[in-house]
């Protein structure tokens, strides 16, 4: 790393859009006199600008001597800022042209640009807020979705914390049981293997429901992945650009136009989709196409659920049914499309041997049944909540938590084998700082402090 | 200032108090070399146990094998004195075993006395010293209650109980250092003056019992080992068990004397304000925080060969008189006991370790050493190793030598001392194995391996103890590569050495004896080193890795004149403080006391080489 955290860094800090609004925030040491660079207040000197006040001025292009916009600035000094540090926000007009370029200024004046989740990272490194709380102020930036700003908002106030710190708990708990016994070897503290294995054991189910949660949690962050699969000219385009509300694919009556693949997010009842439109699954005529179905074909086996699309104008041909085939286990809908036109397919057959999946009339080019299409792609691929606190949302944590599995899991067997306690109570202590990466350090004195409080021990 | 004073006597060291810190810090110092006053408010208080009769325990023991490591003599002075011998953890594995003796206190006292008197460049004194001179920053001496002055290049305060001693007995309460002895309250309030932080500490001792009015069948024997392990490396003769201690309970009825008296408690009704250990509570204590307990144990342990008095280990208390003899007598056994020397609770006075640097000396004063429970720990043993620590650091100080700080993988005297100048304490600190982050490696049985180099390089350590060292270590060693290249068919065909033998549960030394027979014969304290180095393999040889990363990291150097300010995101405490104590690496500044770890990482960023600076990278070698 060459950066330091000693750097005065600068980004946009709302989203790249055309908005009526846009924020550039500077924060570090020099916030202050790297803004005073590119911004002059109107009504009052320079030297006079009042902290947590916005003033208007202009931003100002010092190389070219130019005017870029008129803007506020707002100066928050000291502890009192989100990172903690001396930080300058620029409020300007929306347009992503005009916030980059005052970026660019302020990178010109001496900042550097922040890395993603920088401001974040600063706020935890002053002490402001821990690690958790600041991945969920991450996510709650990037939250795409209701859903998920809900359950970043839950985090932001400690909710996931609240989970780990009992998990913290429950490990202290367990230790202190291992530890007093071997520290006061006279209190008759000492338990038999049977129901300390029980203990670990009990642990480790808590574990392992909290790793096995984020896979929904992933689903949640990412968004549900659904491929859409179809031989040549079915309309997958078609219907790709129905649900997105634009034309994003190009549409042509030749089979075989959309050779690549083309991947955009849709919210459904404020749940998130990634709708991916492929090249027809079937013998490829072009190298081009060819490589767009090898990937399509990838992509389709990865997804998290099908849209497979027939066309019902057509009989159908041995293509279609090996669709079918293919995706029946999957988590699929089945669709008939064109329906606007005459129906030439027998779909009792395609329905029988696609046995329990969903299936829809639709016709994506009048959008007929399209509200309808999109009820069933949430009722579908869109698992009931369960316990949503317990997502975990970040594969860090995961990792955390499967090393704390993993090393409890490995003191069991160490136990169960007939090892003495401090061989596997070291497996157990090791788990300590992990599961401190998560809630912040546990320190042997809270470790002392359980057993005090629970065994009566001492002279 | 110099004006009046009697005696200008010109020593290197002064050690203020004669407990067991001061004893290890002023033999350290004149086995050193240098001319060495120890002085004590009474001569034949001496190395006194003021508490239980008894020496070692976990990590206690530890400590001990540890000083004795370095040249110390607790550990030969418990083996000389000892009277029943124990090693505690027997059934466990060999890191968090640890030896305990109960000791002829008398006899430990007397014993101590004469080593001092018998030992070149050391001078006792009686007498109650009153204060520190300092001049300029750096101390001179001291002077005495009755008027003498003592000039000294160094000084060691290791005072005890006694710094502004208050004992507490039911709602009555005088000054004193222990029972019936005066305590330094001048001293206390001139510590203070020199702009010292001072803290208010609370601790306890039982009663003790005339052997012959307990009626001892009503309590179960706890003896001695069949097989006594000594403390020392030195002690090469057999030990012997010569008593036995007993163990009993109280009982509902106790509980409800103490509970009825508890308005006479000087803790309950709030006359006691120091802060008490929660690992050594007073019975009341006990009986207010566990009310569903039916009963306490405790432990009828002697205090010796010579003398009936017997330590009730488990009740200290701080009640009246009439209410601990009261409770004794609803104890069956106990009922028609005399009590000799009531139990008390007693308030003293302790300075902040934040105040001092790794090497034991106050921040502020040079050359001001302070050990023992002047830095807020209980305990003989963690007194004694303070102690040998300050005395080998006031030693080097003086002829100039850089200090001997102990790392926290090194040995528990590095975790108890890096404990207390970087966390401070609240209450009466003790340790305890689970404070160490490399407890497989800390043990009793490599004590020697350790920190024997670290003597002997001092010269605390003789030229025939280093060598029957050395012919230790090559028997380990040689047993270690006997049990790498010797290999054993298992009941299922597979082929493993006999050190991954030795790695499974319930397979010891004597399995290897008895499966093949190596060529070297090991004691039984190199056949508990082997059996744990072969057992612990795995642990030890990461340990030693991260350690080697730790290291790397406390390497980073920090520039001559870098400017702390420039570092993003340090308090302005944070940089004060680096600013005064000038850390030259990452390392040194990890342990100044009070940084927080916010801290630590900011400056780790701040320090990390940037790309115009490549001599600061060579770490990858």
């Amino acid at each position: 790393m060459i950066e330091t955290s000693a750097d005065t860094i600068i980004a946009i800090s709302t989203p790249l859009a055309r908005g009526g609004l846009g924020i550039v925030r500077l924060s570090g040491d020099r916030a202050l006199s790297i803004a005073r660079r590119l911004f002059r207040p109107r009504r009052i000197p320079w030297r006079e600008i009042p902290a947590r006040s916005l003033i208007l001025g202009d931003v100002y292009d010092f190389q070219r001597k130019e005017l870029i916009d008129e803007a506020y600035l707002a100066y928050l000094p000291g502890p009192g800022s989100y990172t903690r540090e001396k930080t300058v926000e620029i409020t300007c007009h929306g347009s992503p042209v005009v916030l980059e370029e005052v970026v660019r200024l302020g990178i010109r004046a001496g900042a550097r640009h922040a890395h993603p989740g920088e401001f974040t990272l600063r706020a935890y490194l002053r002490g402001r807020i821990d690690i958790l709380q600041a991945e969920a102020v991450n996510d709650l930036i990037s939250a795409v979705s209701l859903q998920q700003a809900k359950i970043s908002l839950g985090q932001v106030r400690g909710r996931l914390s609240g989970i780990i710190d009992e998990l913290r708990r429950q490990v202290i708990r367990l230790l202190s049981q291992v530890e007093a016994s071997i520290e006061f070897p006279e209190e008759g503290l000492r338990l038999s293997p049977r129901p300390m294995a029980k203990s670990l054991n009990c642990v480790i189910s808590t574990l392992e429901r909290l790793v096995s949660s984020y896979e929904r949690g992933k689903t949640l962050a990412e968004g549900v992945t659904l491929a859409i699969a179809g031989k040549a000219n079915v309309g997958k385009s078609t219907l790709f650009n129905a649900l997105l509300n634009e034309d994003r694919a190009i549409v042509s009556p030749y089979p075989g136009t959309t050779r690549d693949f083309l991947r955009e997010r849709i919210k459904i009842k404020e749940s998130l989709f990634n709708l991916i439109d492929m090249a027809g699954l079937e013998r490829p005529s072009h190298p081009i196409e060819k490589e767009g179905i090898k990937r399509g074909e990838e992509l389709a086996s990865r997804a998290d659920g099908i849209l497979i699309i027939l066309d019902s104008s057509r009989p159908e041909g041995q293509a279609d049914l090996n669709l079918i085939r293919k995706f029946k286990d999957k988590k699929a809908i089945l669709l008939f499309n064109k329906s606007d036109l005459p129906q030439k397919m027998d779909k009792p057959k395609c329905q029988a041997l696609s046995r329990e999946l969903p299936r829809l009339e639709i016709s994506a080019l009048k959008g007929t049944n399209l509200e309808m299409l999109k009820a069933m792609i949430h009722a579908t691929f869109v698992t009931p909540e369960t316990k949503e606190e317990e997502v975990i949302l970040h594969l860090r944590q995961k990792l955390l938590l499967e090393q704390v599995l993993g090393l409890l899991q490995r003191a069991l067997s160490l136990l169960k084998q007939g090892h003495s306690e401090e061989i596997w109570a070291e497996e157990i202590r090791r788990a300590l700082p992990l599961i401190g990466h998560l809630t912040g350090e546990i320190k042997v004195d809270e470790i002392m402090e359980n057993i005090f409080s629970r065994f009566c021990v001492g002279k | 200032m110099k004006n009046k004073t009697f005696s200008a006597d010109l020593y290197d060291v002064i050690v203020v108090g004669a407990g067991h810190a001061g004893c290890e810090a002023a033999l350290a110092c004149s086995k050193m070399g240098l001319k060495t006053l120890l002085i004590t408010i009474h001569l034949e208080t001496i190395a006194q146990m003021s508490c239980n009769p008894a020496i070692g325990g976990l990590a206690k023991g530890h400590l001990v094998r540890e000083i004795d490591a370095l040249g110390g003599v607790m550990g030969i002075l418990a083996d000389e004195t000892g009277i029943q011998f124990r090693l505690l953890n027997r059934s466990r594995g060999g890191a968090v075993q640890a030896p305990r003796a109960q000791c002829d206190k008398a006899l430990y006292r007397l014993t101590m006395k004469k080593w001092l008197e018998e030992t070149p460049n050391l001078t006792l004194f009686q007498g109650i010293v009153a204060d520190i001179i300092v001049e300029a920053g750096k101390v001179r001496g001291l002077k005495t209650l009755d008027g003498n002055r003592f000039d000294g290049k160094a000084v060691i305060i290791s005072p005890g109980t006694f710094l502004n001693g208050l004992i507490h007995m039911g709602l009555h309460s005088y000054p004193a250092g222990r029972a019936n002895e005066p305590a330094a309250s001048v001293l206390s309030e001139n510590l203070g003056k020199l702009g010292l932080k001072m803290f208010r500490l609370k601790t306890g001792t039982p009663m003790r019992l005339d052997k012959h009015t307990i009626d001892w069948d009503a309590f179960s024997p706890q003896p001695g080992d069949d097989e006594p392990v000594p403390f020392s490396f030195r002690t090469g003769r057999p030990l012997e068990n010569k008593i036995v201690c007993y163990l009993g309970y109280t009982n509902a009825r106790t509980h409800e004397i103490i509970r009825m008296n508890l308005d006479k408690s000087p803790l309950y009704s709030g006359i006691i304000t120091g802060i008490g250990p929660r690992y050594c509570p007073s019975i009341e204590d006990k009986v207010v925080k566990f009310p569903d307990r039916l009963r306490h144990q405790f432990f009828l342990e002697p205090e010796g060969l010579d003398t009936s008095e017997t330590y009730v280990n488990g009740l200290s208390s701080s009640l009246p008189y009439e209410v601990q003899a009261e409770a004794l007598r609803s104890i069956p056994g106990l009922d028609r006991a005399k009590i000799l020397r009531p139990a008390y609770g007693i308030e003293y006075d302790a300075v902040s370790p934040t105040e001092l640097r790794p090497n034991l000396e106050v921040n502020k004063i040079e050359n001001l050493f302070l050990a023992g429970q002047i830095n807020g720990t209980s305990g003989y043993e963690e007194a004694a190793a303070q102690g040998i620590m300050a005395g080998i650091n006031a030693a080097l100080k003086i002829k100039g030598i850089k200090p001997l700080v102990l790392g926290r993988d090194e040995a528990y005297i590095g975790v108890l001392i890096d404990d207390l100048v970087k966390k401070g304490v609240e209450e009466p600190y003790r340790l305890f194995t689970s404070r160490a982050e490399f407890r497989l490696n800390l043990r009793i049985d490599n004590a020697d391996q350790r920190l024997i180099g670290y003597g002997y390089r001092l010269g605390l350590i003789g030229e025939n103890d280093h060598q029957r060292f050395l012919e230790k270590r090559g028997r380990i060693k040689d047993a270690m590569v006997f049990l790498q290249n010797e290999k054993i068919r298992l009941g299922n065909g597979e082929k493993i050495s006999l050190k991954e033998w030795l790695k499974k549960p319930n397979i010891g030394w004597k399995d290897v004896l008895e499966y093949k027979k190596p060529p070297m014969a090991l004691t039984s304290e190199e056949t508990r080193h082997v059996e744990a180095e072969a057992k612990y393999e795995g642990y030890l040889q990461r340990q030693k890795k991260e350690v080697e990363t730790m290291n790397r990291v406390d390497k980073l150097r920090v520039p001559s004149g870098f400017d702390f300010n420039k570092v993003a995101g340090l308090t302005r405490e944070a940089v004060e403080k680096l600013e005064k104590s000038k850390p030259r690496t990452l390392g040194e500044a990890k342990r100044l006391s009070g940084l927080t770890p916010a801290a630590l990482v900011n400056l780790y960023i701040g320090l990390k080489p940037k790309k115009r600076k490549p001599e600061g990278i060579k770490c990858s070698t």
